[in-house]
């Protein structure tokens, strides 16, 4: 191309000029024809155009991140929904029906759609959602999550109300409540179905009242290998908390706000024999006695923020409480059974004990902190005092970082015991939460001595989102270990408590206050001293049966041992066997003698689907048999589980076409207890839609930090697609090319103007 | 002469660009015309047809939104290669109108550029290479991370997910995902 540098020919200077006219004419006419091809694929306009229309298409994940109380036009941050709770619960003998009334209040000028994030009690089995909206009661209908979240969508489109229960974990779940116009009321209202805890001579109901704010592992990077070939198959990151949008909610700071949330509280207490004492832990209750086997309990205050769990315990008057009860429902053409049976405690001058190697791991995160801390160290510190001489042990605390104080567990001499009390004494609660690595150094067993017995007692308030990779853990590591939870603080995580402890083969114990540690503390140390029940199994005499646990687990002392079955017809007896130490043991009781008792199918049910979840951990059936298994029994028994929700539509349309709908996301309490700072960092400046970001930010450093310091184990989570790359860069080409192709144009152009002037020169 | 080399080596340098990127696109509609005959023959004779004889894949299904008018050739498996001339069928996810989550990923810039202007409600219409035809409603939309999709193929449900790169028009690569998720509406429509 040569031919461009002939403007120097001074003999021909017009044809020269004509060239190079007719070239730039060729290059112009190429470009035009170009760009006019390209603009069949690349239509610029609606790209930029579209994010109007965008916008509401995003999910609702995306847009709930952020969106807060609400602001009005002026600016001014104003309480979006005002929400109170009422719960009304009825003890029936064995089992209690809680009536969950959430009322939501909308003060703005607008539409709003809310969400709620609340607890629910663990093993609590949620039947029935119904919406109440004017003097119209909606009920309703248990449908495949998708399948409810799109009826749900829907109607929030076409503005008509609707309510949806979903469940994020088994303790958690979430209501959205979508077209509660301005200045209205709705009602949402949902039932659960809930065994009675038994703890030796205690009877025992639980009402978790607020989420604790959840640590959530950031994803770890496992390697980055970007192919060259531009596939996209490259980074490689897992999440180990692939819903934590969903999990988190906002959280006031109790030091700039008044707590939010009333909720009053009712329980009628039919315990089916003669009381004796009647105890609420945490709040001031009044309690009528109406007669000597019922009492109702109202709070003394009237309502309380929902920042503390509601604990309430009930002893008979009796010595003893009766060591065996069965229960029994007709539903359908099935009875369904309950019993209850406490196994004798053992003597404990037949044998001396087998040594024991107890590994304390102790958490003090951040959510640790105020009164949790305390708790947990006077805990631990009691645990270190009934070591025996014989005995080994060791201590690990962690947070987003981990000690293990000795490299192998250690004999219990008094120098050793001296070093972890100064140990423990000296925690102080700060950082993350990674509980992964600490339950793997835990149940890594060194010693490996078949003749000691091996305990783990894991002091924690199980703020973590990452519940299902500890169960994984759990699963996967235990080898002989027994785990023994103790929940720590005034909303611990239940769910993760029972769950850990039911893998580990160990108990489970909470400790609310500091005046509770030493009476549970002891209690559970009786478990971890005393033989357990072992190799239990239960037959029916009769009738086919269907046993839930399927796996029944050891039972320490004190505690019952219950069992729900679904039989074909109700005679014969059940017989329960199993071994006190080394005395064989068995019980035998009457299907004909069993009491009426309400919801056991519900409780069944439940516990059939904890069944599936747990032979999914443990890897005894695929997920998609055990999603087959507990859709089955969902849909069958009318239950909120992973995979199926509550959806309530009211058919009239409410909120007018046009009318814009906002979104508003319920803020809680941070827990009685808990310490702002420690959970989410300094005091931020606008509350409440800085901490949620701010502990985004934190979770993320500390999980590099983490990362450093320890090898995590990062688990894929089984089923989730990678997507591939979907970008080329043809039109970053394309453009790339369009501006060198108008730059040499220019310079053209440029050069052409300049050449006559210097000839002139 | 020398100072007519910049504009030259420029107008080379672009053309050679422009040109790149028209390949991108000319290669994609071209390959659109080639995988439209061989499913067409698919589906007449129930055999994998590849429509270029060197190809290491071939089409599986069509997809089309009636409304929008657009439509594009699915192609087995999601190999850089494949997405170059057509959507590509994501592994490991499940065929259309079967039980589970069908995962089909494309380029936001060539055969998925019709997804910005699908809205909620709008009919997604899948021919299975046997022929069989199932409608899809689409539901509603999500971003993600590519490692994050959320999707877990065997979940219950007929469910079919439409992907490509997020932001929808961005010109450079990122980490994000649009995926706009659609429910079956009844088979054999």
């Amino acid at each position: 191309m040569n031919e461009y540098g002939v403007i120097d020919v001074d003999e021909h200077p017009s044809l020269t000029r004509l060239i190079r006219l007719g070239l730039f004419l060729l290059v112009q006419g190429v470009a035009v024809i170009l760009v006019g091809f390209a603009a069949l694929f690349v239509s610029f306009d609606p790209a930029w155009s579209a994010t109007s229309r965008q916008a509401n298409l995003l999910q609702p994940g995306e847009a709930r991140s952020g969106t807060l109380l609400l602001k009005d036009d002026d600016g001014n941050t104003q309480e979006a929904i005002r929400l109170g709770i009422d719960v009304d619960i009825t003890v029936s003998g064995p089992t209690l029906r809680a009536r969950v009334t959430q009322v939501f209040r909308n003060t703005t000028q607008h539409w709003v759609e809310a969400t709620y994030l609340y607890p629910m009690a663990t093993q609590g089995a949620v039947d029935s959602l119904k919406m109440v909206v004017g003097d119209r009661v909606i009920v309703g209908d248990i449908k495949e999550r998708q399948q409810a979240r799109v009826i749900y969508e829907q109607a929030r489109e076409r503005g008509q109300k609707a309510a949806l229960t979903e469940q994020e974990r088994p303790n958690m779940f979430t209501n959205s409540v979508a077209n509660i116009g301005p200045g209205e009321t709705v009602l949402v209202q949902i039932e659960y179905q809930e065994p009675v805890r038994q703890s030796g001579n205690e009877y025992s109901l639980r009402v978790p009242m607020v989420v604790g704010p959840r640590y959530n592992p950031a994803p770890i990077v496992q390697s980055v290998d970007l192919r060259a070939d531009g596939s996209g198959w490259g980074s490689s990151r897992t999440d180990p908390v692939p819903d934590r949008d969903r999990i988190t909610a906002p959280v006031l700071d109790p030091a700039k706000h008044a707590p939010v949330n009333p909720t009053s509280i009712t329980v009628r207490l039919q315990a089916g024999f003669p009381l004796g004492e009647v105890k609420s832990h945490h709040h001031a209750v009044k309690v009528d006695s109406p007669d000597h086997a019922s009492r109702t309990i109202t709070l003394a205050d009237g309502t309380v923020p929902a920042d503390r769990d509601f604990e309430l315990t009930w002893k008979p008057a009796a010595e003893k409480a009766p060591s065996v009860g069965l229960f029994r429902e007709h539903v359908g053409d099935a009875d369904y059974l309950l019993a209850f049976v406490t196994p004798p405690a053992a003597e404990r001058t037949e044998q001396k004990p087998l040594p024991r190697e107890v590994v304390f791991v102790i958490d003090n995160s951040g959510s640790m902190g105020g009164t949790s801390i305390v708790q947990a160290k006077a805990s631990l510190l009691y645990g270190l005092s009934r070591l025996q001489p014989a005995d080994r042990f060791n201590v690990i605390r962690f947070d987003h970082s981990m000690d293990v104080l000795f490299p192998s567990s250690v004999p219990a001499d008094a120098r050793n015991l001296a070093t972890a009390n100064a140990f423990v004494g000296a925690l102080q609660a700060n950082g993350g939460t990674e509980m992964v690595p600490a339950m793997r150094a835990a149940l890594t067993d060194t010693l490996n001595e078949p003749d000691t017995v091996r305990q783990v007692v894991f002091l924690t308030d199980g703020a973590i989102g990452n519940e299902q990779q500890l169960f994984d853990t759990i699963a996967a590591m235990r080898g002989r270990s027994r785990i023994f939870m103790v929940g720590i603080g005034s909303a611990p995580n239940t769910y993760l408590m029972t769950r850990a402890a039911e893998l580990g083969r160990g108990a489970f114990t909470h400790i609310g206050s500091v005046d509770q540690v030493e009476e549970h503390m002891r209690s559970l140390f009786a478990k971890l001293e005393n033989p357990a029940v072992t190799g239990i199994s239960a037959k029916f005499s009769d009738t086919a049966a269907d046993v839930t646990p399927t796996m029944i687990p050891d039972i320490y002392r004190d505690e019952p041992l219950v069992l729900a079955a679904r039989i074909d017809k109700l005679s014969g007896s059940l017989e329960i066997k199993g071994r006190v130490g080394d005395q064989p043991w068995s019980v035998k009781l009457p299907l004909q003698n069993a009491a009426e008792g309400k919801g056991l199918s519900k409780l069944w049910a439940r516990r059939k689907i904890d069944d599936a979840e747990i032979a999914r951990t443990i890897r005894q059936v695929s997920p998609d048999e055990a999603d087959k298994t507990i859709l089955a029994l969902a849909l069958g028994h009318q239950l909120v589980t992973r995979l199926t929700s509550l959806v309530a539509v009211d058919k009239t349309p409410s909120r007018p076409a046009g009318e814009p709908l906002k979104l508003s996301q319920l803020p809680l309490n941070l827990p009685a207890g808990w310490d702002f700072e420690k959970v989410f960092g300094e005091r931020p400046l606008q509350v409440p839609s800085q901490p949620k970001e701010r502990r985004a930010d934190a979770s993320d450093t500390r999980g590099q930090l983490t990362a450093k310091r320890v090898v995590v184990p990062a688990t894929q989570k089984p089923g989730t697609i990678r997507l591939p790359k979907t970008a080329t860069d043809a039109e970053l080409r394309m453009i790339a090319g369009s501006i060198l192709l108008m730059l040499s144009l220019f310079f053209f152009v440029f050069n052409r103007r300049r050449a006559p002037v210097r000839r002139a020169g | 002469m020398r100072r007519s080399i910049l504009p030259v080596a420029l107008a080379v340098l672009g053309l050679l660009l422009f040109g790149q990127g028209a390949y991108i696109h000319a290669k994609a509609l071209l390959a659109q015309i080639l995988l439209k005959r061989a499913f067409a023959e698919s589906i007449a004779t129930g055999q994998i047809v590849k429509p270029w004889p060197w190809a290491d894949t071939w089409p599986v299904a069509r997809i089309e939104v009636k409304r929008l008018n657009a439509g594009a050739i699915v192609l087995a498996g999601s190999s850089g290669q494949a997405l170059a001339f057509g959507p590509g069928h994501v592994e490991l996810t499940a065929d259309a109108g079967e039980r589970g989550v069908a995962v089909y990923s494309a380029h936001r810039d060539t055969h998925f550029r019709f997804l910005r202007d699908v809205k909620i409600g709008d009919e997604i219409d899948v021919t299975r290479s046997d022929g069989k035809l199932f409608r899809y409603r689409a539901d509603w939309s999500s971003v993600t991370r590519f490692d994050a999709s959320g999707i877990d193929p065997l979940a219950p449900g007929h469910e079919l997910v439409l992907s490509t790169c997020w932001p929808l028009d961005a010109v450079t690569s990122g980490p994000d995902r649009y995926l706009l998720h659609a429910t079956l509406i009844d088979p054999e429509s």
